[in-house]
């Protein structure tokens, strides 16, 4: 992207009240962003600079529709903002 | 043209109760035939002819996608999908919580299908491809394991969600990469954007999916979509067969190309971004 990935905050927000441990997001994820854990949270956004920018595909897995990401327009326009022709990555 | 409408069979949550009906409805007004999931898992020869001599409308509850999972183990050509779940959101307010559908609920399940049908009887334009685009001669090649992922070396340049543009005259072709298509395996549907939308850069241009997942589109330059592959309609599975080729997916108009240039990678870039992507996996 330009940015460097820290300051892009793009990565999925677990919903408790709604997440029903199915696992499926984990199971999908090939960049490994989540954990299972011990104890009531068996979930966790464990990696969330793994997280590809712009990537929504494991909330489409998710049944309870559990998990959301930021306003996508929003994280554009910084990233546009940050991005410095040449900077690398 | 003969239909058969596979949904989610309805008994573990409203939305999917809502697709089932849905199924019941479109079948009554079209003669289509309903396929049973349970069934079809259990004794998939009973439906193998029908498959073969139909196209199939598949119509999901939730996201875990029972129905299009099913579908995707089939041989048969999946002409439209729906999502319950999508249209619960444009309604803006909870689906009522039993499976026994109230009256608001059978009312989004007629108005599902009425989208449906209207959507059959119209479908997207779409442009037969444009042969002055000539495929990639060159490849770099990324092996792991043992896949092995080609790239384009010149011409073709790449966001991070593995979708790649070439630009010929001011239209981009856009589809994804032979890395995507192959982490996503055997691609059964392709979810066209429709014509003369405009995008920006990042936005979304539809979606293909396998078994294994929904893959969104991201756009990887802002511009606004003057056509859609027909041959992938057809045949998505185009796409595993020649990503970078016959397998494009839409064309668009550019409005911002050097400035969205700064944003893309060239093969060589996008070759060690898919390196990481293997490695992480």
């Amino acid at each position: 992207m330009g940015v460097p990935r820290d300051k892009i905050p793009w990565f999925p927000t677990i919903d408790y009240q709604k997440c029903n441990f199915c696992m499926e997001c984990d199971t999908f994820c090939p960049h490994r962003v989540f954990e299972q854990r011990e104890g009531d949270r068996k979930l966790v956004v464990a990696n969330p600079n793994n997280c590809v920018v712009f990537c929504r595909a494991c909330s489409k897995t998710c049944g309870p529709e559990a998990l959301s990401f930021p306003n996508k327009p929003e994280i554009i326009a910084l990233i546009k903002q940050l991005h410095t022709p040449g900077s690398g990555q | 043209m003969k239909r058969a409408i596979l949904s989610c069979n309805g008994m573990d949550k409203p939305e999917g109760s809502v697709a089932r009906e849905v199924a019941i409805r479109f079948a009554a007004a079209t003669g289509s035939e309903i396929i049973c999931p349970v069934l079809l898992n259990r004794a998939p020869a009973r439906y193998k002819k029908s498959l073969t001599e139909s196209a199939l409308i598949v119509v999901d509850g939730c996201s875990t996608r029972c129905a299009s999972r099913l579908a995707a183990g089939l041989e048969a050509r999946v002409e439209r999908k729906d999502l319950v779940t999508d249209a619960v959101k444009a309604l803006g307010r909870p689906l009522e919580s039993s499976l026994s559908l109230g009256p608001e609920s059978i009312a989004l399940a007629q108005s599902i299908a009425d989208d449906l049908l209207r959507n059959l009887n119209a479908p997207e334009a779409t442009r037969e491809p444009d042969t002055s685009f000539e495929p990639p001669t060159e490849y770099l090649i990324v092996a792991h394991d043992k896949f092995e992922f080609r790239i384009p070396a010149v011409d073709y340049f790449f966001n991070e969600n593995d979708v790649w543009v070439r630009v010929l005259d001011g239209v981009a072709r856009i589809g994804i990469s032979d890395y995507m298509q192959q982490s996503l395996t055997d691609i059964n549907f392709f979810d066209p954007p429709k014509a003369e939308d405009a995008v920006e850069q990042f936005g979304e241009l539809g979606s293909v999916e396998s078994a294994k997942a929904v893959f969104e589109i991201v756009a990887p330059a802002s511009g606004t979509v003057t056509a859609v592959n027909p041959a992938v309609i057809a045949n998505p599975g185009l796409i595993n067969e020649d990503p970078y080729g016959s397998g494009w997916l839409v064309e668009l108009k550019l409005t911002h190309w050097s400035d969205d240039l700064g944003l893309l990678h060239d093969g060589a870039t996008y070759a060690e971004i898919v390196k990481r992507k293997a490695e992480e996996a």
